[in-house]
């Protein structure tokens, strides 16, 4: 049985997105040392540095979707079930750091598709994040997934597919106030439609989150530097999820 | 008490408050572990099931994970070995974190 982590990668014309998936591969090859394969584009591709023995698959991607005004090109992980070349996948946003290696554990279940149903603010440490009440369904959070290659996960990633081609119908059916593409709501929806509208199998736990208010500072070894209002925090051996994207500059 | 004095206060309050949680978050993620194919939280309530179950001199026995699938443990000393190192691992961890943030006040 193969593992390996799949990670997706395009740069916007304002956002270096190849630097985040260069510190992010760093850390999975450190602390997971698992075999990686990344999903990109040529352009993209080509700013890349070298990283050692990584798989790459090259796609053309769609373009048009934004996050706050500005581009945001992450429409294509439906296309994860079919791209991966493993029988059980980790499929990570390449601004989530691994600084531990607590997401092995994940792999050796044998549940075949697990996503995360809370998430955790640590800048205001405490449970939950203020845009997760904005739909008619529970967010579930795209950041970490495990799947296998069954037929259960083959149907998810098909219906995230025909979620995407329909996205308006569904915002408006699910009352979503997110009106571009988002995975985690995409996720969700196609989730609780193949679960029959009840609870599927859900990671323990909650998903580490460090959100736009606060400012990466810098980096470190094992860990993060970052500032939020008048204070200066930092994590340590601690995997976290960086939503502000400014981290590239850093 | 002057009124600057009082927000240093509260304001030191608050940070070792979040950092606390942030500390306890830390160790709760790390209480995640997979066993014979599912998954278990390494805590206090898990440990006394096993221990409980396992005084009763049953050899094996089920017991649900974290997601209420059922589980049969065929091995509850090393389950539950594998249980304490866990959860003992987290919390020094934890404890030593908690001891530095202690000396903030």
């Amino acid at each position: 049985m193969t593992q390996g982590v799949l990670l997706f990668c395009f740069d916007t014309p304002e956002v270096k997105y190849h630097r985040v998936l260069e510190r992010c591969v760093g850390l999975i090859q450190k602390n997971l040392k698992l075999e990686i394969t990344v999903v990109t584009n040529i352009e993209t591709f080509k700013r890349m540095k070298p990283m050692g023995m990584i798989n790459y698959k090259l796609i053309t991607n769609e373009t048009g979707n934004k996050l706050l005004g500005k581009p945001w090109y992450q429409t294509e992980r439906y296309m994860a079930y079919e791209l991966s070349p493993y029988d059980t996948t980790l499929l990570l946003d390449i601004d989530y750091f691994c600084y531990t290696d607590n997401l092995l554990q994940l792999m050796e279940t044998d549940q075949d598709f697990l996503i995360h149903d809370k998430a955790y603010d640590i800048v205001l440490g405490k449970q939950g994040l203020e845009f997760e009440r904005d739909s008619m369904i529970p967010i579930l959070w795209a950041t970490v997934i495990v799947f296998k290659k069954t037929n259960y996960c083959k149907n998810i990633f098909e219906l995230v597919k025909y979620i995407k081609q329909y996205w308006p119908y569904f915002c408006e059916l699910y009352k979503l106030s997110f009106k571009n593409f988002r995975n985690d709501y995409a996720f969700s929806i196609a989730i609780n439609h193949v679960n029959g509208y009840r609870m599927p199998n859900f990671l323990p736990g909650k998903l580490p989150t460090l959100t736009r208010t606060a400012e990466v500072l810098g980096f470190t070894d094992n860990g993060l530097i970052y500032r939020y209002q008048n204070t200066i925090g930092q994590l340590e051996n601690q995997d976290v999820h960086v939503l502000n994207k400014e981290l590239v500059n850093v | 008490m002057d009124i600057r004095d009082l927000k240093k206060q509260a304001d030191l309050s608050y940070d070792v408050a979040v950092a606390k949680s942030n500390a306890l978050e830390k160790a709760l993620s790390r209480q995640q572990f997979a066993y014979c194919g599912h998954l278990f939280m390494a805590n206090a309530e898990t440990i006394c099931l096993v221990k409980t179950l396992k005084e009763l001199q049953q050899s094996s026995f089920y017991i649900l994970d974290v997601n209420q699938n059922p589980v049969e443990i065929k091995d509850p000393q090393e389950f539950l070995d594998l249980l304490v190192k866990r959860n003992q691992e987290t919390l020094n961890t934890y404890s030593n974190l908690y001891s530095e943030l202690q000396k903030k006040f």
